[in-house]
């Protein structure tokens, strides 16, 4: 009989275990274990991850956890069998349910006796005694009462006095309890080098600094994992706890394997199978899609993808998603699908996405194939801010007990590490502040010797060098679990039959214990709803559009399919200002060298301008072969099927994993993994081996080693980038139906686009301004013009066609006012369509909102239909008094008062009083008032630079928008706008420091430079930077309030808002007001 | 500006927190000083101001302007830049000490509205609030705002903004909390006859306590320290200074312990005043008695015992062992405060004398990797072991020294066969014996 270590923690046992489950498999194979148990506290979270590291090392995983009950007693438990399994999920759950969200209570698990008593069938126990006295006496008492003949009393050696006593004592109690005791190992971390980790650790758990840590620390020695033999020997007195623990391991064979995904029963049609409904739904589909007999190659398709679908039993997620999907459409809320099965033919026809997969001859290997044993992914996106409706529905269809949200497993990142390490070592906060500002807030891989060097800091420093070393080996380790933003997992049975589940942070909400890749691996069911602000603004635009111009449109509708040369034509000269996706700066550029004529050319546009292939080195190779300068290469016929649909370049996810499979030979779980390992934690190890792997593949397929090596650096810099083409093509959908409404009714898209806010890369300024370039009359907030949102109004000037195009007014609603309340907004707005308002009393009265939300709205110069500007609005409002009840006192009191005469705002007060309030003006630009000041220095205006040459000398001034600096920073772009435009400057690096200061913080700056110009593109190389920042403040003799767009790096974190189109945080309040603060990214 | 937006727009940027609290006591010292030497009525105005009332006072330093003039000079000595204004009201002058151009402003008498005109609202002491809606209206100075007519005014601002207006202009009073300096309480005796015998000196300062204590149990306080001073018909000066662990008011027990240093004082041809100071006072309130209801009897009071051997001993003589939370036996004890806390001692057994340095043993028989001594030699001495206990494993605490980081010792309890008890160790867990080596050494002795 040999020994089996069954109490490992992994790093899931948060802020206790410090290695991870890959760790200890690792080690125990060496050690020649066979099975190893993984026991955390409270929690099965690791569980999975240890399922594969142990199918990978050969060694079986035995899958238990510790419960920590209320009374303090620490219980070991196995399941050993599904069943049992279930129970133990069940009683975590019930543990967690516990858990108090108002007081702060997070992770936490409150079981007590009686809960293990009633879940405790079929689990095998051990209770972790300390010494042999009557407290473990009585937990034992406890055990052996509830487990019988399953029950053990857990023997660890823990190398302190008197140790050989109190083992000697507890297996005598053991006896006495006809218990069995049971040698255990309570293991922390897989090698003894990992032990000032795991004090580190203990430290941060405990918030003190370690020197503070005292007796908090573990106090038993020799927590690695230890070998058999070892293990055999220590326990020499104690044979038949040795021979417990092989025991055990033999009777728990539970395999998580077992798990098998189910999918939620759908009601479609009673006494069909879901295959049959599926079938019939889409066939039908399909018949009313094409009235006069569908073609042939659709036909085909769908009978292909149906067998398919038949053969690995996904009928139910199909009918899942289609639900899902059918529901929002009854409540008209904008959806789309993406993913991997979203653009089959069947997600066309039930309209699950809008893309044709036909038409655009977007034939999707990757949808299905037959060697694919993976779930099918489809993501659906909803308008960002009706996702909850969605939610809720769901939550009331499947039931609490079949739906949760999946778990997000936050993991230290280097600042994070560097910033708990620092503490705990008790580094100053400062010292530690400044050490991760040397590194990217996404960065794994710890602060380099050389930053400390710069910094002019002693690496030599004991704790510092600590610090930087044990902060390395903190990375990657999780920290706590918190929610998906939209990842549901749905099944037939009860949800905590499978996995413990645990009240999230939101109300409502509850997350299981497990994140994507886990679910994934067990082939649990997974669907994520996911919010995007651009579906509600383009749900608004048709609402509008068929409100105001009686076309009634869809995503699906044939204008948002067919490609229209119109849209294109202004998509190629880059006017794409509020267009989804292709708006930043970066695609912008982009876009007069790509020149878009197709559908597919967006595609590719979407995803090619991201770090993935920037970082690739892929984007350059691609334009030279797209502008015909270069002949794409392919060295053979199967690299040529894969790669020649983007010219020979790996652009999208799908691409790089086939590659791997054809032209290295990859089994495709093989790819798979690489395309994971590529996306993972300190994935340096794990590329490295794929990196030989993949080279000897292709050089033993012929490749040449050069291209080889070449292709394999594409693949690496997709990292977690990557982007599949599936959804590059959904994006693509949504950016072109958002360019078609931009094209033909800017008036309609610039409203939706305003109700829609905060969304996007540009502030509402700039919308306003792109919607009035392009002839929309723009008219002001106003107390009875104006409803809550912004609206169009009834064109009474017919003159105002242009172009044959009859663009509506655009009436800016009371949402654009700063700090005003919907509520009070819409109350004012109901109020004035009773009647019109006369006077500020009239407007109080009638509304009944209070003072303090007149003044916002006087403020933003709403009474100017009142005949009132600003301030005599103000003096006003302020003189409402308190209540309005002693209504003709009050009147007459007001009636008496003496005339009182206000200094009048000065033109350039009420433009700067117009951005304060509402974020925008109507009136003129800023630097309007300061032209003959600006032109007395020789200060081309940004309408002028068209007319200048390359190479010629300009000085340019304007208001600074956006910072940015990507990749390593060896550049800094800065847009600057004054009344005529937008002009684009570029700093180089050796430029840059010198004017780091003006860059970071001038609200206006002026650029001396040279002009370049590339095609249409301008920009103005910078040799000096001048803060201009005070002429600024002139206009309006105060702060001007200077508010740089969403996307500016220098302000808000440099968070490209498209980055992650998929997150639905709800809208911060902030970085538009400038109180909220978020720590530059981009900036090293 | 948030502090990381400086510090990354100016690289390597100096840092140093706001010291408010320290500020705030410079400015009540130099309050307490003005209160002393140039007007008994002054106060400290916010974080940043004096208030002197120079009401019939100025004459004594040459007039206002000459007395002005040496305050500023005077704070210049001291490193401070300061502005002063004199005028009628405190509004008046708040606002020309904080407005005015040059850093001294003398403002005519009646001629604060002049005066107050082109300065900015912000001068007169509003709310924020306040000055906001008066931006907002286009009222930006003073002169304006004097020139509206009132009624509106009140009823869109509250009352603050008058109020302020006609404290600036000398229309309304204003509270004035002056400083008052306060004195170490002390007793003065003045003897008839110079005293010079020990017994008459305990005798009189025996009064002098009880003296004391009685003004001090009016005003709540209790002594921590406390100096006697003895002025000798020739002039000279001698003085003993006692300590207490703890506030007392405990008269018997604080003239026990100035009696024991009576005997130091050199009385001369005789002292004709004494001086009982009590330098350092703490508040003291009523003290809740444990177990006095109950009837148990209270545990008794270490203080006073404290107290009389720190007389004789000397304090830093002092102390009581405490534990420390350290599994290395070096620093598992310090010496503590003797009324302080202290950590509870570990439950496992340690040796009641620990050697300083561990003494290196020789002739150790065991059985690897872990296996307790058979016998050892220390000191010459050979020792048969009859019984033992371990390995207790202890780790260097590897945060404090590098040295420490991969530092092992297995320590064992061990009984020879005449009953004595040691504490030996092993550096190293015994396996590989690596750099360490695996050498054996005695580092305490049982009782």
């Amino acid at each position: 009989m040999t020994y089996t270590e069954l109490q490992a923690a992994t790093h899931f046992s948060f802020l206790r275990g410090v290695s991870s489950a890959e760790e200890l498999f690792a080690a125990a194979s060496l050690l020649g274990y066979e099975a190893l148990g993984i026991a955390d506290r409270n929690s099965v979270g690791g569980l999975v991850k240890a399922l594969r590291a142990g199918e990978t090392t050969g060694v079986r995983l035995v899958a238990g956890c510790r419960l920590d009950l209320m009374d303090g007693a620490s219980l070991l438990v196995w399941p050993e069998n599904r069943a049992a399994w279930s129970r133990l999920t069940r009683l975590l759950s019930v543990g967690k349910s516990r858990i108090d969200r108002r007081k702060g209570e997070k992770g936490q698990c409150f079981l007590h006796w009686e809960d293990v008593d009633r879940w405790s069938e079929g689990l095998v126990a051990a209770l972790v005694p300390d010494e042999a006295d009557e407290i473990t006496e009585r937990g034992l008492a406890e055990t052996a009462a509830i487990f019988g003949d399953r029950s053990h009393l857990a023997l660890t050696h823990r190398r302190r006095p008197g140790e050989a006593a109190r083992l000697h004592a507890l297996d005598a109690m053991a006896r006495r309890h006809r218990s069995r005791g049971l040698a255990t190992g309570d293991v922390l971390y897989d090698s003894p080098d990992k032990r000032m980790l795991q004090d580190v650790v203990s430290a941060i758990r405990e918030h003190v600094t370690i020197d503070e840590l005292g007796f908090r620390r573990e106090r038993y020695a020799d927590r690695h994992l230890k070998g058999p033999a070892e293990m055999a020997r220590r326990f020499a007195a104690f044979p038949d706890a040795i021979r417990a623990t092989a025991d055990i391991a033999e009777r728990c064979t539970f395999s998580l394997r077992e798990l098998a995904y189910q999918y939620p029963d759908e009601i479609v049609m009673s006494g069909k199978t879901p295959q049959d409904a599926l079938a019939m739904l889409a066939r039908s589909a399909l018949a009313a899609k094409f009235p006069e007999g569908p073609p042939g190659d659709y036909a085909d398709l769908l009978e292909h993808e149906l067998g398919l679908v038949a053969r690995w039993g996904y009928a139910p997620y199909f009918l899942t998603v289609n639900s899902i999907v059918q529901f929002a459409r009854s409540q008209k809320i904008l959806c789309q699908g993406r993913g991997s099965a979203a653009n089959s033919v069947i997600c066309y026809l039930l309209g699950i996405t809008s893309i044709d997969p036909i038409f655009h001859k977007l034939l999707f290997e990757r949808f299905l194939s037959d060697d694919r044993d993976e779930p099918p992914d489809i993501d659906v996106d909803f308008e960002h801010e009706r996702r909850e409706e969605v939610i809720q529905w769901i939550y009331e269809t499947y039931g609490h007990d079949h739906a949760a949200l999946t778990a997000v497993v936050s993991r230290y990142r280097t600042r994070g590490a560097v910033r708990e390490v620092g503490k705990a070592l008790g580094l100053p906060e400062d010292l530690t502040g400044t050490l991760s500002s040397q590194v990217w807030g996404w960065s794994n891989d710890g602060v380099a010797e050389k930053h400390v060097a710069e910094l002019g800091l002693d690496g030599k420093d004991p704790r510092l060098a600590l610090t930087l070393e044990l902060s390395r080996q903190l990375i990657g380790t999780p920290r706590h679990l918190s929610q998906h933003p939209g990842g549901f997992v749905l099944t037939r049975d009860r949800l905590d039959d499978l996995v413990p589940i645990e009240p999230a942070t939101m109300v409502d909400r509850r997350i299981v214990e497990w994140e994507k890749d886990d679910l994934e691996e067990l082939k649990i069911m997974k669907v994520d709803i996911l919010g995007i602000g651009m579906l509600g603004c383009m749900r608004r635009a048709f609402d509008l559009l068929s409100q105001h111009k009686g076309q009634r449109l869809t995503l699906a509708s044939p204008e948002m399919q067919e490609d229209d040369p119109a849209v294109y034509d202004m998509i190629c000269k880059a006017d794409t200002i509020g267009v989804f996706q292709i708006e930043s700066r970066a695609q912008m550029s982009m876009l007069p060298r790509l020149r878009p004529r197709e559908f597919y050319d967006i595609v590719i546009q979407v995803a090619i301008v991201r770090p993935g292939p920037i970082q690739g080195n892929m984007v350059h190779p691609f334009l030279r072969r797209r502008e015909g300068k270069e002949r794409p290469e392919y060295p053979s016929r199967e690299l040529r099927d894969v790669l020649e649909k983007t010219l020979g370049v790996p652009l999208f996810q799908e691409q790089a994993m086939k590659v791997a499979i054809v032209g290295a030979g990859f089994k495709p779980a093989e790819a798979d993994a690489l395309r994971r390992s590529m996306a993972t934690f300190k994935s340096t190890g794990g590329v490295t081996h794929f990196r030989d792997k993949m080279i000897s593949g292709m050089i033993e397929r012929g490749y040449e080693a050069d291209f080889a090596e070449r292709t394999f650096r594409q693949i690496e810099g997709f990292g977690s980038y990557g982007f599949p083409e599936s959804h590059a093509a959904s994006f693509a959908r949504i950016a072109y139906a958002s360019s078609w409404m931009k094209h033909y009714h800017p008036e309609i898209f610039c409203a939706a686009l305003l109700n829609a806010q905060p969304m996007g890369f540009y502030g509402v300024a700039q919308l306003v301004r792109d919607a009035r370039d392009h002839n929309v009359k723009v008219r002001p907030v106003c107390i009875n013009a104006s409803r809550w949102d912004c609206t169009l109004e009834a064109s009474s000037n017919p003159s105002l066609e242009i172009e044959g195009r009859n663009l509506l007014p655009l009436r800016l609603g009371l949402r654009m006012v700063k700090g005003l309340a919907n509520d009070h907004g819409a109350r004012i707005a109901a109020a004035a369509r009773d009647a019109p308002f006369t006077s500020v009393d009239d407007v109080w009265l009638r509304s009944g909102v209070p003072a303090a939300t007149l003044e916002k709205l006087a403020d933003a110069d709403a009474f100017h239909s009142l005949g009132l500007d600003r301030r005599q609005a103000l003096w006003r409002v302020r003189g409402l008094g308190g209540t309005p009840l002693p209504l003709f006192a009050a009147a007459e009191a007001r009636a008496e008062e003496p005339a009182v005469t206000l200094t009048p705002m000065t033109d350039g007060r009420e433009v700067v009083e117009d951005y304060r309030a509402v974020q925008l003006t109507l009136r003129g630009h800023p630097l309007a008032f300061l032209r003959p000041a600006l032109d007395r220095r020789g200060i081309t205006p940004a309408a002028g630079l068209a007319a200048l040459g390359d190479g010629d000398k300009v000085r340019v001034a304007g208001i600074v928008l956006v910072r940015q600096r990507p990749g390593k920073g060896n550049v800094t772009f800065l847009t600057l706008e004054d009344e005529t435009g937008i002009a684009n400057a570029i700093v180089w690096q050796r430029n840059f420091e010198a004017q780091r200061r003006i860059i970071l913080s001038a609200a206006m700056a002026g650029i001396k430079g040279t002009l370049q110009r590339e095609g249409q593109v301008i920009h103005i190389i910078a040799d000096r930077l001048e803060d201009l920042t005070p002429m600024l403040h002139e206009v309006g003799a105060m702060q001007f309030p200077h508010r740089p767009g969403p996307a500016d790096a220098a302000r808000n974190g440099g968070h490209d808002p498209r980055e992650h189109p998929r997150r639905a945080e709800p809208a911060l309040p902030g970085p538009r007001d400038g109180g909220m603060r978020i720590r530059s990214r981009n900036f090293q | 500006m948030p502090l990381t937006k400086a510090r990354i727009l100016v690289p390597g940027l100096d840092v140093r927190a706001a010291d408010d609290e320290g500020d705030a006591a410079w400015l009540a010292r130099l309050g307490l000083f003005a209160a002393r030497r140039w007007t008994p009525r002054a106060a400290v105005s916010g974080a940043d101001g004096l208030w002197l009332d120079l009401s019939g006072g100025a004459h004594l330093f040459g007039g206002e302007e000459r007395m002005c003039e040496r305050i500023l000079a005077f704070c210049r000595r001291l490193g401070f830049s300061t502005r002063i204004a004199v005028a009628g009201s405190a509004g008046a002058a708040h606002a020309l000490a904080r407005f005015a151009a040059g850093p001294l402003t003398l403002c005519p008498p009646g001629g604060e509205a002049a005066a107050l005109a082109p300065f900015p609202l912000a001068a007169l002491r509003l709310d924020e609030a306040v000055l906001n809606i008066a931006r907002r209206l286009g009222i930006e100075r003073i002169g304006e705002l004097i020139a509206m007519p009132r009624a509106p005014l009140q009823r869109r601002f509250g009352a603050d903004l008058l109020l302020r207006l006609d404290q600036a202009l000398g229309r309304a009073g204003e509270p004035f909390d002056p400083i008052v300096p306060m004195e170490a309480p002390a007793i003065l005796l003045r003897f008839m006859e110079p005293i010079a015998t020990a017994e008459a000196i305990a005798e009189a300062s025996g009064e002098a306590v009880r003296r004391l204590m009685a003004d001090l149990a009016r005003d709540g306080l209790a002594v921590r320290r406390l100096v006697l001073w003895c002025e000798r018909v020739d002039g000279d000066v001698q003085h003993i200074a006692i300590g207490t662990a703890r506030p007392t008011r405990d008269g018997a027990h604080l003239h026990r312990l100035l009696s024991a240093r009576i005997e130091t004082i050199e009385p001369g041809f005789g002292i004709e005043r004494m001086r009982l100071v009590a330098v350092r006072v703490e508040p003291l309130g009523p003290q809740p008695i444990a177990g006095a209801l109950a009837g148990e009897a209270p545990p008794p009071d270490l203080a006073p015992l404290i107290d009389r051997l720190a007389m004789r001993l000397g304090v830093r003589r002092l102390y009581r062992l405490g534990a420390v939370e350290s599994d290395v036996p070096e620093r598992s004890v310090h010496r503590a405060d003797p009324l302080g806390e202290t950590s509870a001692w570990p439950a496992w057994p340690r040796p009641i004398r620990l050697l300083r340095p561990p003494e290196p043993v020789e002739g150790v028989m065991m059985v690897l990797p872990d296996g307790a001594p058979m016998r050892f030699a220390w000191r010459g001495r050979a020792y048969r072991v009859a019984a033992a206990d371990g390995p207790e494993r202890l780790y260097g605490e590897w945060w404090k020294r590098p040295g420490e980081a991969d530092a092992l010792r297995d320590y064992f309890q061990v009984e020879d066969e005449e009953g004595r008890r040691f504490w030996l160790f092993r550096r190293g867990d015994g396996g590989n014996p690596g750099a360490t080596g695996r050498s054996w050494y005695l580092h305490g002795i049982f009782a």
